[in-house]
């Protein structure tokens, strides 16, 4: 019997062996885990530049601090809410998360499961010495001193998140199309231009029979034009109902508000946002409402939509993408000689001036509270952020950051009035319902403002008092635990250092709850004065 | 030199050895309690439970015990029940322990309630504030209690009450700066909400800057509502100096744009008021 081939197959199979020992030993994760301390941060940007920013940082980080591995959880936004609420329930819920406000049917995460970070805030980033912002409490080294975490902080003398990323919205232009549309390469000045070329794109699609739409349609990229088109007639009526002279209205007193019969969908401010949401509505293909953002994109990269409206955190996506040329615009605002709502429009609508976002905020049970806080430190430092930004183009949140210069222009923001913290479309979870499930009576051939608003009204008392009461619920369950923390921070209170700390955080925590009192209060008063209206 | 006798030097050397477990047997428990308050800062109440024990013996460590139980999941009946019954108890000493267990007393009834019990909660805050008048809990108690007067439901027989006053009467028998300021701001936000008139409310929310301390977006609300109300009371150069705090303040905040806009208002109506 010949032997060779066996024993060439044995060498074969022990050399392949050796390598794969070799390799695994070498060069893959190691089986026994060399890091005691595992950070997970979880969020939902997983199209193309923030999975990659945040890995430059993360990578930089571990080689600063070898005892610290960082795990970074990509989780697609379909499944975020449910995966958050469901882990963090089930106390397996990431040690730092991406949060925000108008996540639906989540406004009681930050009182359950965050906690704040104000006191660390008021200290300077020890990450930022030998750069500019060396010397300011990390607070001020945001570049909007962090508008967005202070907004939604359940909590009104606290923050709850850092963020790393500053956002707008842009109006994407398939430069190709539009020249093939319009005849002309000039991009809308005034939303009366845009109008037009609506109207155009409608004759081009019916002349030459392609499926073609001016806006790519969607449910989220819908919800955002409808938002920026919705808020410019509403300035107006928000000056209005601004009775505590904040030039911003929190959403518990426009719901109050609403209950006390002081505003309607049938408005004639309202109307006139409503007529615009029709406009950019039915510029949209049928059906859009069933689609999400990826949908309008592919739509868009098919060359079957003159345009995209949604945020800058597209761009990179778009930019690596696509094979035509994408010209970035501002959305033309309606003006007060715009000859439909034109007599509606108080004054310019501001795009943010700069506001930053992708709020990380950090898990109340994290056995690891120092090291999360050391790495979010490390990430929102001058040189932490300028990672980011290289690596994701994506703006960044930190003063003293270079910007790249392929994105500058994210940063030519349209200046003006910013008054509400959610259009009347959004001011709570069921109210997004019931403007969702009855929007079919606005768009389409067959909508109408005036349907529209007859059904919201109809159908809207109810899904505000339920958003009001959740309010009330929220800070209910914010409030009732900060006596065990203010009681805990009263008894370690001393002249140390430590104790004095304590003392300090007692002193803040009593003063916000009895502010977040305050408001219930006035949310318990204006239920009160519904239930009594016929 | 020593007045002291002397011991037999082994004796001495044993010394040490023999307090040792009575040293190690005091230690713990105060570190126990610092780090069962320490759970109870961080919002942490099942841990400050293990670390207290079923049982705890000493009044701060009931105290905290008790802290835990009424706010820990899952919240039931129980719980709440159990955390009164050491709160009652406490409450009968004179000492901090007590001030503060009276406190929580109030606050099971005015928050943890089903439907709120807010008058038995006034009750036991005003019985603090009698027997205790200088404690801290008493002087935030009374805080609190001008809150759910500010708040409560309109009595018919007297719709016309004067929901400020017995807020602005509390005012008078708070002596901590810190609750002095949160109380002004109470009864400032509550003048708006009740639709009192400028010149009586907007000058609690002045004291309640003036005494400092607010942080965050109170802070930052504050500053340009002050600015806001000033103006619409005629109040030019308060409302003026307020809006130029709040540009230095917060310059990249949304609300900036608006407060120049309404700075320019004020300039325009100067200029119209100084025209011949």
């Amino acid at each position: 019997m010949n032997l060779a081939p066996l024993r060439s197959g044995a060498l074969l199979l022990l050399a392949g062996y050796a390598v794969a020992t070799y390799w695994v030993f070498t060069r893959s994760t190691p089986l026994v885990a060399t890091r005691p301390v595992v950070i997970r941060l979880a969020h939902w940007q997983i199209e193309r530049g923030p999975p990659e920013g945040i890995a430059a940082v993360i990578q930089r980080y571990e080689e600063l601090h070898p005892r610290v591995k960082v795990e970074q959880e990509l989780i697609p936004d379909r499944i975020y809410r449910q995966w958050l609420r469901s882990n963090l329930a089930g106390d397996n819920g990431p040690d730092i998360m991406e949060w925000g406000s108008w996540v639906e049917g989540h406004k009681d995460l930050p009182a359950r499961y965050f906690t704040p970070l104000t006191a660390e805030l008021a200290q300077p980033n020890p990450y930022n010495r030998g750069t500019s912002q060396e010397h300011l409490p990390w607070e001020k080294t945001f570049h909007d001193g962090l508008t967005c975490p202070k907004r939604d902080s359940p909590d009104p003398g606290q923050i709850y998140a850092v963020t790393i990323t500053e956002t707008t919205m842009r109006l994407f232009c398939n430069a190709q199309l539009l020249r093939e549309v319009t005849g002309s390469e000039a991009v809308p000045r005034t939303y009366d231009d845009l109008r037009r070329i609506f109207a155009l794109t409608k004759r081009y699609a019916a002349l030459t029979g392609r499926p073609l739409a001016a806006l790519a349609g969607s449910r989220d990229n819908g919800r955002a034009i409808a938002e920026t088109m919705f808020s410019g007639p509403l300035l107006g009526l928000n000056q209005r109902l601004d009775d505590d002279g904040n030039l911003y209205l929190y959403n518990r007193k426009l719901l109050g508000a609403y209950l006390a019969g002081r505003w309607n969908y049938r408005d004639p401010h309202v109307k006139a946002g409503l007529a615009l949401v029709r406009e950019v509505a039915q510029a949209m293909k049928p059906g859009f409402l069933q689609l999400r953002r990826d949908d309008a994109m592919l739509e868009f990269f098919r060359g079957e939509a003159l345009f995209l409206y949604y945020g800058t955190w597209d761009a990179t996506t778009l930019r690596q993408m696509v094979p035509f040329e994408i010209r970035t615009l501002r959305l033309p605002a309606v003006t007060a000689d715009d000859p439909i709502a034109g007599r509606w429009i108080a004054g310019p609508l501001g795009e943010g001036q700069g506001e930053t976002t992708l709020s990380l905020y950090v898990n109340r049970a994290t056995p690891h509270r120092e090291e999360v806080i050391d790495f979010l430190r490390f990430l929102t430092s001058v040189p932490g952020n300028q990672r980011f930004t290289d690596h994701s183009l994506w703006l960044p949140a930190i003063n003293g950051v270079q910007v790249p210069e392929v994105i500058r222009g994210f940063r030519d923001y349209q200046v003006g009035h910013a008054f509400g913290q959610a259009t009347y479309d959004a001011l709570g979870s069921s109210v997004s319902l019931v403007w969702d499930r009855n929007f079919h009576h606005l768009a389409g051939d067959q909508g109408s403002v005036d349907k529209f608003a007859e059904v919201l009204d109809q159908a809207m008392p109810a899904a505000i008092r339920a958003d009001l009461q959740d309010e009330v619920r929220n800070t209910l369950l914010l409030v009732r635990p900060q006596d065990a923390a203010i009681l805990g921070h009263a008894s370690l209170g001393d002249d140390s250092p430590a104790g004095q700390r304590h003392r300090l955080r007692q002193q803040e925590m009593e003063a916000s709850q009895t502010i977040s009192e305050g408001q219930l209060g006035q949310a318990r008063r204006a239920l009160d004065f519904a239930k009594e209206r016929p | 030199m020593s007045s002291v006798p002397s011991l037999p030097r082994c004796l001495c050397l044993a010394l040490p050895l023999w307090l040792l477990p009575l040293g190690g047997a005091a230690a713990p428990a105060s570190a126990d309690l610092n780090q069962a308050w320490g759970a109870l800062a961080d919002n942490r109440l099942a841990e400050a439970q293990r670390v207290l024990g079923a049982a705890p013996s000493t009044r701060p460590a009931q105290l905290a015990w008790a802290v835990a139980e009424m706010t820990r999941p899952p919240v039931t009946e129980a719980h709440r029940r159990a955390a009164e019954r050491v709160f009652q108890e406490l409450a009968r000493g004179d000492d901090e322990v007590g001030a503060q267990a009276e406190y929580l007393r109030a606050r099971l009834h005015q928050l943890h309630d089903v439907p709120a019990d807010e008058t038995g909660a006034a009750g036991l805050y005003r019985a603090l504030a009698a027997r205790r008048p200088h404690s801290h809990w008493a002087q935030l108690g009374l805080v609190k209690l001008a809150l759910l007067e500010l708040y409560r439901r309109p009595d018919p027989a007297d719709a016309a009450a004067d929901r400020l006053a017995p807020a602005e009467a509390a005012l008078a028998q708070i002596e901590e700066p810190a609750l002095r300021r949160d109380l002004h701001l109470q009864i400032g936000q509550a003048g708006v909400a009740l639709q009192q008139p400028l010149g009586r409310l907007l000058p609690h929310l002045v004291a309640a800057d003036r005494l400092g301390g607010l942080t965050s977006a109170a802070r930052e609300d504050l500053i340009v509502q002050i600015g806001v109300l000033s103006l619409r009371a005629g109040q030019l150069d308060q409302a003026q100096a307020y809006f130029a705090r709040y540009l230095q303040d917060y310059p990249a905040n949304t609300r900036a744009y608006t407060v120049t806009q309404l700075q320019e208002q004020i300039r325009r109506r100067r200029a119209q008021e100084s025209a011949p």
